[in-house]
């Protein structure tokens, strides 16, 4: 996130709410309920939280209605959120923003804002689901650009889509042993007979 | 080894050996150091000073390493020019094996040396191309300069003439069979 300290006289970004994302959350609200489990409006990058059955029906009702249009799918990435406390569970957690390039950004917004405005408006929606069974269902029939995002997820996270078919690996060999992303990953020895020093042996 | 006649009548075969054959061995060596052929194979940003290397400002045909061929069957010389990864690796080694002999590889740029940037928490980088082919000659910088990787070729050049091509000796060899 950017350090730059907002300018004198503008309030503290936490306390303003984003209005794309309180606009897509009251749609999501009224219109699938049950659907939201969380959200974080203000602060500088809201999110909503949905549940991985509803995330196909969320996804298409916030890129069709009129007031939202968000038709791109920015980005698909992943967060690993291994259990910190005993009795927690470890949970894998896919991010999708979504962008509209149809709609203009909340002028009044920007002015009070200033610089770290963003110019599209602009959503991000989280799904998590339990480390053990991390199925997430595939989008990619909704945004055909989410393929390689989706086949990137499960490369370096381990994260299943469901509903697309075989996912491949797009970065790594096929044969590359387990998902380097996640926070329990460990460096092999070697890959293919080539000897991989670990990092405390440097 | 022996001339195309055979052995020459009359001629005393130490004679031949420290006269004739040395000689054809200097020509073979002079033709190979001054018509080194490299292969247009880029892996990373180290391949943009490659092609700035070949280009005019630079000029590598000055010193007969210009001609950039697309095919490994035709090359003398690979400048492994990037990262290389360890999806890449197999790839490295199959182009190194489809060149024909008497070949050279120079190791361009830190990824290539030793890992780079990327060695201690780069999982997926090859920590030195030399574990996977032989390397002549090791540049370090992120990326070399044109003028550094000529200074590798002059250098390479320096070694044939020294050393003599065909019998290139103590180069490190590779881990990998």
């Amino acid at each position: 996130m950017s350090t730059t300290p907002s300018p004198a006289g503008t309030p503290a970004p936490a306390a303003l709410v984003d209005p794309v994302t309180e606009r897509a959350h009251a749609l999501l609200a009224a219109r699938l309920p049950g659907v939201v489990v969380a959200q974080e409006l203000a602060g500088r990058h809201p999110w909503i939280r949905v549940t991985a059955a509803g995330l196909r029906d969320a996804l298409r009702l916030l890129r069709d209605d009129p007031t939202t249009q968000l038709e791109c799918c920015h980005l698909i990435s992943g967060v690993d959120w291994p259990a910190r406390k005993p009795g927690e569970t470890a949970e894998l957690e896919v991010v999708y923003h979504l962008v509209s390039y149809a709609l203009p950004y909340d002028a009044a917004y920007k002015a009070r804002r200033g610089p770290q405005a963003k110019n599209d408006p602009w959503v991000a929606i989280k799904v998590r689901v339990p480390r053990e069974a991390p199925e997430v269902p595939s989008v990619m029939d909704l945004f055909t650009g989410a393929d390689w995002h989706e086949r990137e997820t499960y490369d370096l996270l381990g994260v299943r889509f469901t509903g697309r078919g075989f996912v491949p690996r797009i970065l790594l060999p096929e044969d590359w042993p387990g998902y380097p992303l996640r926070k329990d990953w460990e460096t092999p020895t070697d890959y293919h007979g080539i000897p991989i020093v670990p990092p405390e042996g440097l | 080894m022996a001339t195309l006649d055979g052995p020459a009548e009359g001629l005393d075969p130490e004679l031949q050996q420290s006269i004739i054959l040395t000689k054809v061995d200097w020509v073979k060596d002079w033709g190979r150091r001054n018509a080194l052929w490299p292969m247009a194979f880029g892996l990373a940003c180290c391949a943009m000073e490659m092609m700035a290397t070949a280009a005019t400002k630079y000029d590598l045909d000055r010193f007969g390493a210009g001609v950039f061929r697309a095919s490994p069957r035709q090359s003398d010389l690979m400048i492994v020019a990037g990262t290389v990864t360890h999806k890449m690796a197999p790839r490295v080694k199959r182009l190194y094996d489809q060149m024909p002999d008497p070949k050279y590889v120079i190791a361009m740029g830190a990824c290539v040396v030793g890992g780079g940037p990327y060695v201690k928490h780069g999982y997926h980088v090859v920590q030195g191309v030399d574990l996977v082919v032989p390397v002549d000659v090791y540049l370090p910088g992120c990326p070399p300069r044109p003028e550094a990787l000529i200074d590798a070729i002059r250098k390479l050049q320096l070694r044939i003439l020294q050393r003599g091509g065909a019998t290139l000796p103590a180069r490190r060899q590779a881990t990998v069979a």
